[in-house]
């Protein structure tokens, strides 16, 4: 590794990129090896017949051409069939944009509250980071048990007392209701995401817009639409953008509070469904590219749409 | 005595304007609706077995009970759970995680940051591809692979935290590599080259001038993939089946759906889990936001 002072301070280009090179290798090697490649051999294997049976000897697996994306489309659980029963991927979609829209917006009135200096700011804005850094395990296992379907849950219990209920409810075991009760844990869980971008942007704001407002005699509301919107238009994008994508790929939280079940099966939960209870590989493999299908579109059509704009003005 | 009463009110009112108000029932709402989960959580680990499966919810357990906690820890008791192992697993499992992401994130960063080399945004490109792909797409195709790989090479896929670090790695590294290019962006160039004059190496200058003063960058990369791997569990739902090299999160699902509900025990493990967690995020605080957005946030 020696070298001379000349070389040094104008390294050689090969030299500098060899360097560059031995510095990224293993980080690439393990997202290449483990990410990457299982990426496309995802897609071999949803071409095939693969199951327990043959998983010790995959790369001789029969290819069945689009047999287990046809199985997929034809599956009840995956297609739309009337307005009780949605189908995964419509419930999908419905769930990835309602929760999200909810955790941005939520996250955006946390931030413009937690932007004002009052005492305690500190505790609070750490507490309201807690949904967020708290264990999903913890968190779904304790909602289900505030949940809890008996009259003696706690939920149950303090709506029945204030009369807003007149039986108690099954919150995660109702159709409907479970998700939109799924939805709402959602928002409580992931705002604090959207609030700690908000956040930052927020302080970024120079404050000397806000004094000319208030000189022109601008309302809150007004200074809140004429200045603080547009400051935000470009990290509401971007949250709304990485929220979404998390969202539609969310597997344990779903999995967690209702298995899946009453109406809230996702594709992440069909796609566990159909790998590692029926062991079908193949057509678990083919409800994946699928998912993966549908959120590639969203994306650059939302990227095409929306970012665009923003990133005009 | 009645004086005194009129100005205390007298102050409030004064002191409560509508913004005022309007702030604190927002503030009160949302404080309620985050910490009323946490509060059920511990306070029902301390209840006793009659307390939960009473008909009334108890909102505030007479005395603080360990029936919960014994159960996990005291292999005396009837249901012994063990929880100590699995937390000795979980550790395994996220300490390794997080030492060595932030290692070779360190590596990968400066040179993704500072080095000149083909082939650069082709491989930022494809690791931001981990950001699009579902966990559970990859699961499938790791799952093949491996007991592939390890049929070949004699070791077994189930039950083997060795494959669980390398899962977690290959999730928490793109991230922790993005927020620490962003960070190392920030240092000036020129106390790089200064030293670079002074007859460093590249390696002596990421040790001696990068790395100290990215102190903030690097905790926050370190926790933030420590909790990661702490929390995970679809990869080690699918590639754990024996209860002795359960991590955490696989035991309390599986003490949860056990025939017989004890949702006491599942709060008790449940606030073990969380407790280190909301601790270690309180004490750094200060990184960590900055580091949750920074992989996000560009003006």
């Amino acid at each position: 590794m020696s070298k001379s002072k000349g070389t040094v301070w104008k390294p050689h280009k090969t030299n500098e990129a060899r360097l560059a090179w031995s510095l990224v290798t293993p980080t690439a090697l393990i997202v290449f090896g483990l990410v990457i490649f299982p990426a496309i051999f995802n897609i071999w294997v949803s071409f095939h017949n693969v199951g327990l049976h043959n998983l010790n000897d995959v790369f001789h697996a029969p290819f069945v051409r689009f047999e287990n994306y046809k199985s997929v489309f034809q599956d009840f659980s995956f297609k739309f069939q009337s307005w009780d029963n949605w189908g995964a991927a419509v419930t999908t979609v419905v769930y990835a944009f309602s929760a999200t829209t909810l955790s941005t917006l939520l996250g955006l009135i946390a931030a413009l509250l937690l932007n004002r200096p009052f005492r305690g700011q500190g505790v609070a804005r750490a507490i309201f980071l807690f949904p967020y850094v708290a264990p999903m395990v913890s968190v779904a296992f304790v909602w289900r048990w505030v949940l809890d379907p008996k009259p003696s849950g706690v939920l149950n219990d303090i709506l029945l007392g204030l009369n807003l209920i007149d039986t108690s409810q099954a919150y995660l075991a109702t159709r409907g209701l479970s998700l939109l009760m799924v939805i709402l844990l959602d928002a409580w869980r992931y705002f604090p995401f959207a609030m700690l971008m908000i956040l930052s942007r927020l302080q970024a704001v120079d404050s000397m817009l806000y004094e000319a407002a208030k000189v022109d005699g601008a309302n809150p509301i007004q200074q809140f639409s004429a200045i603080t919107l547009p400051e935000l238009r470009y990290v509401l994008g971007a949250t709304f953008l990485l929220r979404l994508m998390w969202t539609f790929n969310k597997f344990d939280d779903i999995f967690l509070y209702t298995g899946g079940g009453f109406g809230t099966k996702v594709l992440s939960v069909l796609t566990y469904e159909f790998s590692f209870r029926l062991y079908d590989f193949g057509r678990g493999a083919a409800t994946s590219v699928i998912q993966l299908l549908i959120l590639v579109i969203f994306l650059v059509a939302y990227v095409s749409l929306v970012m665009k704009n923003v990133g005009e003005e | 005595m009645k004086k005194n009463k009129k100005n205390l009110i007298g102050h409030l009112s004064d002191w409560l304007t509508w913004k005022r108000f309007i702030f604190s029932v927002v503030m009160l709402f949302f404080i309620t609706g985050i910490l009323f989960p946490f509060y059920w959580m511990v306070s029902s680990s301390f209840k006793t077995r009659a307390e939960i499966g009473g008909r009334e919810p108890v909102y505030i357990p007479k005395s603080l009970q360990l029936g919960a906690y014994r159960e996990l820890f005291d292999p005396s008791h009837p249901s012994y759970q063990n929880f100590g192992r699995n937390i000795l697993n979980t550790l395994k499992v996220s300490l390794p995680t997080s030492i060595i992401a932030v290692i070779l994130a360190i590596l990968g960063a400066y040179a993704i940051a500072r080095l000149k080399f083909r082939g650069k945004n082709l491989l930022l490109n494809g690791i931001l591809l981990v950001y699009l792909f579902p966990g559970v797409l990859l699961v499938i195709p790791l799952f093949a692979m491996l007991s592939q790989i390890g049929d070949k090479l004699g070791f077994a896929v189930q039950d083997n935290l060795v494959v669980l670090i390398l899962t977690y790695l290959s999730q928490t590294l793109p991230v922790a590599l993005y927020m620490l290019t962003n960070y190392f962006r920030t240092i000036p160039d020129e106390i790089e080259q200064a030293a670079l004059i002074d007859g460093c190496t590249r390696l002596e200058v990421i040790y001696r001038v990068t790395l100290p003063l990215s102190i903030p960058a690097i905790i926050s990369v370190g926790i933030y993939t420590f909790m990661i791997a702490w929390n995970e569990f679809l990869y080690a739902f699918i590639f754990l089946n024996d209860r002795m090299m359960f991590t955490m999160p696989i035991k309390i699902n599986t003490i949860y759906n056990d025939p017989s509900p004890r949702p006491n025990v599942v709060m008790a493990a449940s606030t073990i889990m969380t407790i280190p967690i909301i601790i270690l995020f309180l004490a750094l605080e200060k990184y960590l936001s900055a580091g949750l957005t920074a992989g996000g946030v560009k003006g």
